[in-house]
């Protein structure tokens, strides 16, 4: 199945999508319908974004609207225009699920989806709503409200802790980040050769499914067979990423069903709850406890800051005397420093837009890189710019989009009681009362994963 | 007298590369009654855009209203809903009555008639009913729709959204003279060698 597609009766081959996919995967003559070459597709989708052909209304010679709408498994009360490069949503598969008496229904969601939700229902670009989103997914009828952004610290206390020991070790440097599913389906089809210097951990989405069909299922005294785990993801390549058939370190499948941050929003319109007017409610705990360095992954360069914060720590047990870390903020690009930690000098990089890691690539396969740690996200500005997220109506409102998410996530952050993820008192928990330690057995088991070529032979 | 003509949106069609942005900002600034507001989701009502991007094996290029200065479309209007307003031919979609007059006469297929919306619903007419499925439904209203060059925000939002820069404001009076002075230097520049 591919994930990304473009109707072939709707494209009329302008090629703006072609000018903004990082792969080179969208192939056809200009003026005539494209098509998406999967091998290389990453996913990412910012052809979705892009796209501005859509399906007139009320032209009587292309297919009806409600079976397109079936094709491309949305919801059948979606009212909004449909338009040729779409992704394949999985919103019934959640609709019917909730609607099952038998499940235990869990969710967790993306630090981005909370900073963007709020646009589809006509609040203002990058209006923060976090408590909205969780009162939302409550009247859905989620049993508990969970949050990838736990997950996001307990991938930093892994991944900082993975960081240390290569830079002690002096092993498989620079390590990469391996949040982006996008990023490392690229690795594994373009660079596998490089693949052992991915960073072994799980995405956060990864991680928090498969705690809650562990020590979630143990905590909530629940069959982890009836637990059905739903995450809502800024991105259209996170349900290529829970697909993959590793992904069920808990026995069963990880994270049951993936749908974007629009698929969300379709969910709480089908059901007639009034987003704009809800209460601020907490998340779940212990599973939806987090502090701010897990809610800046939704940004480029959040990653990295959030990993700084704990491995300055770490290594040199005394606080940081500087939490914002500004200098790895920012939009697409490349953004490199050296990082006094004691007397380690951390040299890093910050990649947005997958085109941009080429170089660093190139480099690196001719060793001439000396980076210690290198962050990359698919995604023009990191998940925020998802193409899971909002799709704006027009281009000259894409900047304030993109500035304002980033600026609600920091907000965010700084906000927050607590802003380093080994602080987070149910992380600590976790590892005391069932993980053990960081880069441990059963961290190992539930938490880290493998990665395999995918290029041709 | 009025001296100054018409404005009106033109498009390149080498230029153009057939993406509908134009259509999409078109209904987009043009339907904040509807609760349209930045992103897609905002949407729930069809895009009915006032300019159409039209195929064919030559290329593709949008057409809209000319703004015709003897506008057969106000000519012909029973009910006065067609006006010329500043520089341009504005159809009042309060008052229109979907006759389709305007549709037969414009030379450029510039007006389409379809339904009516507001608060992102269907407007319904007050006494014509049809009959459809479950009995007698009030009918919906139909209206003209076509280009007023933004007049509410300034600018016409097709040419900003378009990528490729194929769109333009002809201002007719400056045009006219723009184009007499390069055919002067241009003869000049022939002339003195």
């Amino acid at each position: 199945m591919s994930y990304i597609n473009i109707d072939q009766e709707l494209c009329t081959g302008c090629r703006r999508c072609a000018e903004v996919c990082p792969v080179d995967a969208i192939e056809g003559e200009e003026g005539k319908p494209q098509k998406i070459n999967t091998e290389i597709c990453i996913m990412c989708g910012q052809c979705v974004q892009k796209c501005s052909v859509y399906a007139p209304y009320f032209d009587d010679g292309i297919t009806p609207i409600n079976m397109k709408l079936q094709e491309r498994g949305m919801l059948e009360s979606v009212k909004e225009p449909l338009f040729a490069a779409y992704n394949i949503g999985q919103a019934k598969k959640v609709r019917e699920a909730l609607a099952n008496p038998q499940l235990f229904k869990v969710v967790q969601c993306a630090p981005a989806v909370r900073v963007a939700i709020a646009e589809e229902f006509g609040l203002n670009l990058g209006a923060l709503t976090p408590g909205k989103m969780a009162a939302a997914l409550r009247r859905l009828g989620f049993n508990k409200v969970y949050d990838t952004n736990f997950g996001a610290d307990l991938t930093i206390m892994e991944e900082g802790n993975e960081l240390i020991k290569r830079v002690t070790e002096g092993k498989d440097l620079p390590l990469f980040t391996s949040c982006c599913p996008a990023w490392v389906k690229f690795m594994e089809q373009a660079y596998p050769e490089l693949l052992k210097n991915l960073s072994t951990c799980k995405s956060p989405q990864q991680m928090q499914g498969a705690i809650i069909k562990t020590y979630g299922a143990k905590i909530n005294n629940m069959d982890p067979a009836k637990i059905f785990s739903v995450s809502v993801m800024p991105c259209t390549c996170k349900p290529f990423e829970s697909d993959r058939p590793e992904m069920m370190a808990s026995g069963y499948k990880d994270v049951d069903v993936v749908i974007t941050t629009r698929e969300l929003a379709y969910l709480i319109k089908d059901k007639g709850i009034d987003f704009a007017n809800l209460p601020d409610e907490g998340f779940d705990l212990p599973l939806g406890d987090y502090t701010g360095a897990a809610t800046i992954f939704g940004s480029t360069g959040g990653v990295m800051e959030a990993a700084l914060r704990t491995a300055y720590e770490i290594i040199t047990k005394n606080p940081i005397p500087k939490i914002d870390i500004e200098f790895v903020r920012g939009g697409e690009g490349v953004r490199t420093a050296t990082v006094q930690i004691g007397d380690l000098e951390l040299k890093i990089a910050v990649v947005a837009g997958l085109k941009n890691v080429l170089p660093i690539l190139e480099d690196l396969k001719k060793g001439k890189s000396d980076y210690h740690f290198i962050e990359v996200m698919a995604c023009p500005e990191g998940c925020i710019s998802g193409g899971g997220q909002p799709k704006v109506l027009l281009e000259e409102y894409r900047g304030i989009a993109y500035k304002n998410r980033k600026d609600a996530i920091y907000k965010h952050d700084s906000e927050l009681k607590l802003r380093k993820s080994h602080e987070n008192p149910d992380i600590k928990k976790l590892y005391d009362e069932f993980l053990g330690e960081p880069l441990g057995k059963q961290s190992h088991h539930l938490l880290h994963t493998k990665y395999k070529s995918r290029k041709e032979k | 007298m009025k001296t100054k003509l018409n404005s009106f949106v033109v498009a390149n069609a080498a230029k153009c590369i057939g993406c509908k942005s134009c259509e999409v900002a078109c209904f987009t600034v043009h339907n904040r009654n509807n609760h349209v507001a930045a992103t897609v989701g905002t949407v729930t009502v069809p895009i009915i855009p006032r300019l159409y991007l039209i195929r064919s094996e030559h290329g593709t290029i949008p057409i809209q209203c000319r703004h015709c200065e003897d506008a057969p479309c106000a000519n012909v209007c029973p009910v006065g809903a067609i006006k010329q307003e500043g520089n341009a031919i504005i159809i009042n979609e309060k008052t229109c009555i979907g006759c389709k007059t305007c549709l037969l006469a414009c030379p450029f297929g510039a007006i389409d008639l379809l339904p009516q919306y507001d608060d992102g619903k269907e407007v319904l007419q007050i006494n014509l009913k049809e009959e459809e499925e479950g009995g007698l439904t009030q009918k919906a209203r139909v209206i003209a729709y076509k280009c007023d060059l933004c007049e509410d925000i300034g600018e016409p939002a097709c040419i900003k959204a378009c990528p490729v820069n194929a769109l333009t404001l002809v201002t007719p009076t400056e045009e006219r003279k723009a184009r007499n002075k390069e055919a002067a230097l241009s003869l000049i520049k022939t002339i003195n060698g």
